[in-house]
């Protein structure tokens, strides 16, 4: 008996515990991160894709022409970091590659693409001088990208599908690497024989003897496309409309300087990049590397992606993904 | 006693499955940061359908048990050397106050270098992150034991050998045990966190491997039920393994209570 009223005492001890943990978690729910009001945050990771974006910040072209907004620069590591940020509300603006934003999209993220930003050369790298094709690629090479659902994963795919009906054939020879990595990976000639990279890595890699291209972007994509585009959440487009329109038109600006001025682009450059003035200025005046505002190539990697199963069957229009249209190009 | 216990753990699990269930209900936060249980749920069961999921874990368990045991094994032997000879115990300790403290994962790109980023540097991650707490335990256990007991056995005739299995080892089992348990966890967060780094290391990969893919996706459910997994296979290893050995061990034999 008396054992029984122990026990009923330490019910009576667990459910009061309870009801105070319920309580405190919902006093502590009133305190989570709320958005610092005016303050535009603007997100885009490393290489030369995103030269515009630098020159916009190093000439502080945006925080120029805005009042009364604060605008907060952030470079993270990887599209999945950007993605997140931006569904926390700790970003407004990021700079990724179409596939990933497409993803986003499909899973319900409330964004949309405000702009084209660059087009770049990317290629299938390798140092093993049998693989000439894709059909030379064999059960062991192991292929570095930055991520499955990345651009460089949806350009293999889509070759794959072309040549060998399959998008899935390389998806288990996959390693993620950052390019920095997969390139270091790639040059020590090891088990990672293949690497799906972009500038200004690219570059690098195809200026080391005995590396060779397989297959660049275009013949994977089957025509041009926008390497990296602009993309903004839902609630910057309607609160901020003319931080819209500013970041739009520094934007353009920041690229007009870029194509018009390459040589002094790179100077400005240069201290980012850890990359001479003369190699940058090389690498930005590449053949195939385009500084460029129009969003191409939007239909074909939804179309893809969506018959390839990397995105639901629902089917979007236009104004669906683009906040306004006048850069879309089909 | 036992009874109670596994009632209490069901209660807390309720009460903490039932608070998520609330807060999603609440509507505070979008379901795309804090997806409800369902979506979970069928995430879970639908990975664990299609095979993907069980593929993974099996090669996760394989590789942390060969970790384990490949540690277990040089743990005891460095212990064992450290007991018997002084030189040996200096060297060991300089190596463990060396590497003890080092997190694996700030070795990983040396790592990259030595050995790729195969199975091997899975491997020796682990290794790396169970073998050190495993040999400062053991060197515990071994120096915990009173003289007496070696004494006693000594009286009895017994030579070196049978002094170690007979006397050394029981007496230091539980020591032994707790860096069994220190080991198992951390293998389990080197494995994770050196998938998700390093990507697939076979062609299937291990559970951070399908975490890390979950997330590349966007697919926040998923991520959810890969924790949830491992969340299972831990209290399944303590509860199950490791209180059995000790009940059966250290507890029956009134070394601990």
């Amino acid at each position: 008996m008396i054992y029984f009223c122990k026990e009923s005492i330490k019910m009576k001890k667990l459910i009061s515990l309870s009801l105070i943990m319920i309580i405190s978690i919902f006093i502590f729910s009133g305190c989570t991160a709320e958005k610092v009001e005016n303050t535009i945050t603007i997100a885009d990771q490393y290489g030369l894709a995103y030269a515009p974006v630098q020159i916009m910040k190093d000439k502080e072209l945006l925080e120029n022409s805005t009042e009364n907004v604060k605008i907060k620069w952030k470079k993270l590591a990887n599209t999945a970091a950007i993605r997140e940020a931006m569904l926390a509300g700790e970003v407004d603006i990021g700079f990724m590659a179409i596939p990933p934003f497409l993803i986003g999209k499909d899973k319900g993220m409330e964004w949309k693409i405000i702009s084209g930003l660059s087009i770049c050369p990317l290629g299938l790298m390798t140092y093993k001088e049998s693989i000439k094709t894709l059909a030379d690629i064999s059960e062991n090479d192991r292929i570095a990208l930055p991520q499955p659902g990345s651009v460089q994963h949806i350009l293999l795919a889509m070759a794959a599908k072309r040549e060998f009906g399959n998008p899935a054939r390389f998806d288990n020879q996959l390693v993620t690497m950052a390019h920095p990595d997969g390139m270091n990976a790639l040059l020590s000639r090891k088990e990672i024989t293949i690497h799906f990279t972009s500038p200004p890595y690219i570059f690098k890699e195809s200026e080391e003897k005995g590396i060779h291209q397989i297959l660049n972007g275009i013949e994977a994509f089957g025509g041009e496309f926008s390497f990296i585009v602009g993309v903004g959440t839902e609630d910057f487009y309607n609160n901020y409309p003319e931080v819209y329109r500013v970041f739009l038109q520094s934007l353009e600006q920041s690229i007009e300087f870029i194509n018009s001025n390459p040589g002094q682009a790179a100077r400005l450059l240069t201290e980012n990049y850890d990359i001479s003035e003369i190699d940058l200025k090389k690498y930005i005046t590449w053949p195939g590397m385009n500084y460029d505002d129009k969003i191409r190539g939007l239909d074909d990697f939804f179309d893809f992606m969506q018959e390839a199963q990397y995105i639901g069957s629902k089917d979007m229009n236009i104004s669906q993904l683009l906040w306004e249209e006048d850069l879309y190009e089909k | 006693m036992k009874n109670n216990k596994l009632l209490q753990r069901i209660f807390w699990l309720i009460f903490l499955v039932l608070i998520w269930q609330i807060v999603f209900w609440s509507g505070r936060f979008s379901p795309l940061v804090f997806p409800s249980l369902t979506t979970i749920i069928k995430a879970l069961a639908g990975s664990l359908y299609n095979g993907e999921l069980t593929q993974q874990l099996l090669f996760s368990l394989l590789i942390i048990s060969q970790g384990l045991l490949i540690s277990l094994v040089l743990a005891i032997f460095m212990a064992l050397a450290a007991h018997f000879s002084g030189i040996a115990a200096s060297l060991i300790d300089t190596l463990v106050a060396l590497a003890h403290p080092l997190p694996g994962i700030a070795l990983m790109p040396l790592v990259l270098i030595w050995f790729g980023a195969g199975r091997q540097a899975i491997l020796f991650v682990i290794i790396h992150s169970v073998l050190w707490p495993m040999v400062l335990n053991l060197r515990t256990g071994f120096s915990s034991i009173p003289d007496i007991y070696i004494l006693v056995g000594k009286n009895y005739g017994l030579d070196r050998l049978q002094i170690l299995i007979q006397i050394m080892a029981p007496a230091s089992l539980p020591y032994f045990l707790v860096g069994l348990k220190i080991g198992w966890a951390r293998s389990w967060r080197a494995l994770i966190s050196a998938e998700m780094l390093f990507g697939a290391v076979n062609s299937i990969g291990g559970l951070g491997w399908f975490i890390f893919q979950k997330r590349v996706f966007f697919d926040l459910p998923g991520v959810f039920a890969g924790i949830i997994v491992i969340i299972i296979i831990g209290i399944l290893v303590e509860d199950l393994i490791f209180n059995n050995i000790e009940n059966r061990t250290v507890k029956r034999w009134g070394m601990k209570s």
